[in-house]
């Protein structure tokens, strides 16, 4: 089954942007996806779609589905239950006075008992390699805590796909190594969208690149990040992981295979 | 962090049940708010009663007086309508005391108290949710607007070649008038963030 069918989708702003013109893909259950365009492409107005955050109003004529699942009014609950999305700035998704608060909220909003709540607390943070952080406020937290947090908060959802905005955007090279390492490692359908190619080179066998809301190319990453000319075009630069030869190109052998 | 609370103190008063000081700092504005006019004796034993309870809990400090002083003038400008009308000098001193009494209680809760365990209480006594999780959400991003505030006049003041012009009422207007902006956003995206995980309004 098919995690992600996207048909069709158009959106524009208010003040008449077209910042989606007819996008149509699918991905597939268990798959690693990276999401990457120039500034403005209509990365995160995509990912939004994607939990039904946009448009206000969803249409009859769904455009999105996820697991078999039309995005429609009525299935929304249902939809949000599946698609954990992270936002680009951790202190908008952070709102709770606490981090055990915040990673609670999801579960406590599905109407779990509250000794399951804490179950998925616990779990979730485990997951997340944040356990020691339970009890700190949101506000003391460094970005690459933040991070792992805003990820526990999606797991105690137990999503079956994530939708992550820019998750390395603010964080330093040992936090962007460890929160690769923990996307790695979750067997979860993601859709990463970012600037940081070469995180998408580790992680994403397969890119979708965005261009003006529009969908350039889609396929094998190091394929098409190997074409210096398309990706100059589409304001993207060949990642630094593919200029040089590395000893130890482990990353970009298993991403190929 | 300039704006933090719960961080004064003495061990026992830190350690007291919350609920308890909850329930003591709403029976004491209760009291105060319930004294007669011009019952200047009672007043002075309720800021007895007041100073001594900072003294046991060691929490008398010149923060907590700068704090009283920031917030008085909110105070005094409600009681200063007071002052149009017959008798008004001791209706507004009334006033003022009362709210000098109740606000330094407030301020005593504050700093012996984390504010998440005061949210707690609210919530296991069964307080409106959307009260509380009002509450929460103006104490979580009071911080967040507080460092914004600053990197927007640390900004405005590196560009400004050392004129004293930065500091003038202009520009702090316009990083207040920013700072709505910057605020109003957030709040847009802080509620796609809830109902990005099942907020149900």
């Amino acid at each position: 089954m098919n995690a992600l069918e996207v048909h069709n989708l158009r959106f524009s702003y208010p003040d008449g942007v077209e910042a989606l013109r007819g996008l149509s893909f699918t991905v597939a259950e268990g798959e690693r996806v990276g999401l990457v365009g120039p500034n403005g492409a209509g990365k995160s107005t995509l990912l939004w779609h994607l939990n039904g955050l946009l448009p206000e109003i969803l249409p009859k004529e769904p455009a999105v589905t996820v697991f078999g699942i039309p995005l429609i009014q009525a299935n929304l609950e249902r939809i949000r239950a599946e698609v954990g999305l992270m936002f680009q700035d951790p202190d908008d998704q952070l709102f709770c006075p606490t981090v055990a608060e915040d990673v609670a909220f999801g579960p406590q909003q599905a109407g779990l008992s509250k000794v399951e709540v804490r179950q998925r607390v616990k779990s979730a943070l485990a997951q997340a390699g944040a356990c020691n952080l339970e009890n700190r406020l949101p506000h003391h937290l460094s970005q690459g805590e933040k991070r792992r947090v805003c990820l526990a908060g999606l797991l105690a959802c137990k999503p079956r796909l994530l939708a992550l905005d820019e998750p390395t955007s603010d964080l330093d090279p040992r936090g962007r190594r460890e929160l690769k390492a923990l996307l790695k490692s979750l067997p979860i359908t993601q859709i990463i969208s970012t600037h940081d190619l070469e995180l998408v080179v580790e992680l994403c066998p397969r890119v979708i690149v965005l261009d003006a809301g529009q969908i350039a190319a889609e396929g094998p990453t190091v394929e098409i990040f190997s074409d210096e000319p398309f990706m100059l075009k589409h304001g993207l630069e060949r990642p630094h992981i593919l200029l040089h030869h590395h000893p130890h190109p482990a990353g970009v052998q298993n991403n190929k295979a | 962090m300039t704006i933090e609370m719960a961080s004064a103190g003495s061990r026992e008063i830190r350690r007291l049940p919350p609920g308890l000081k909850l329930a003591g700092a709403l029976l004491f504005t209760i009291v105060v708010v319930a004294l007669p006019r011009r019952d200047w004796l009672d007043y002075g034993l309720a800021g007895c009663i007041l100073l001594l309870a900072m003294i046991w809990g060691r929490a008398a400090s010149w923060k907590l007086v700068r704090r009283l002083i920031l917030l008085e003038p909110f105070a005094a400008g409600v009681a200063a309508m007071s002052l149009f009308q017959q008798g008004g000098l001791e209706i507004f001193l009334s006033l003022l005391a009362k709210s000098t009494l109740c606000l330094s209680c407030v301020l005593l809760l504050g700093a012996t108290t984390p504010f998440s365990q005061i949210l707690d209480v609210m919530r296991r006594r069964h307080l409106p949710g959307l009260l509380v999780t009002t509450l929460a959400l103006t104490y979580r991003y009071l911080f967040v607007l507080h460092e914004e505030m600053h990197r927007l006049r640390r900004a405005r003041q590196s560009r400004a070649m050392g004129r004293r012009h930065a500091d003038s009422w202009r520009g702090q207007a316009g990083i207040i008038a920013r700072l709505f902006v910057r605020a109003s956003e957030r709040a847009g995206h802080i509620y796609a963030a809830m109902c990005a995980r099942g907020w149900k309004s």
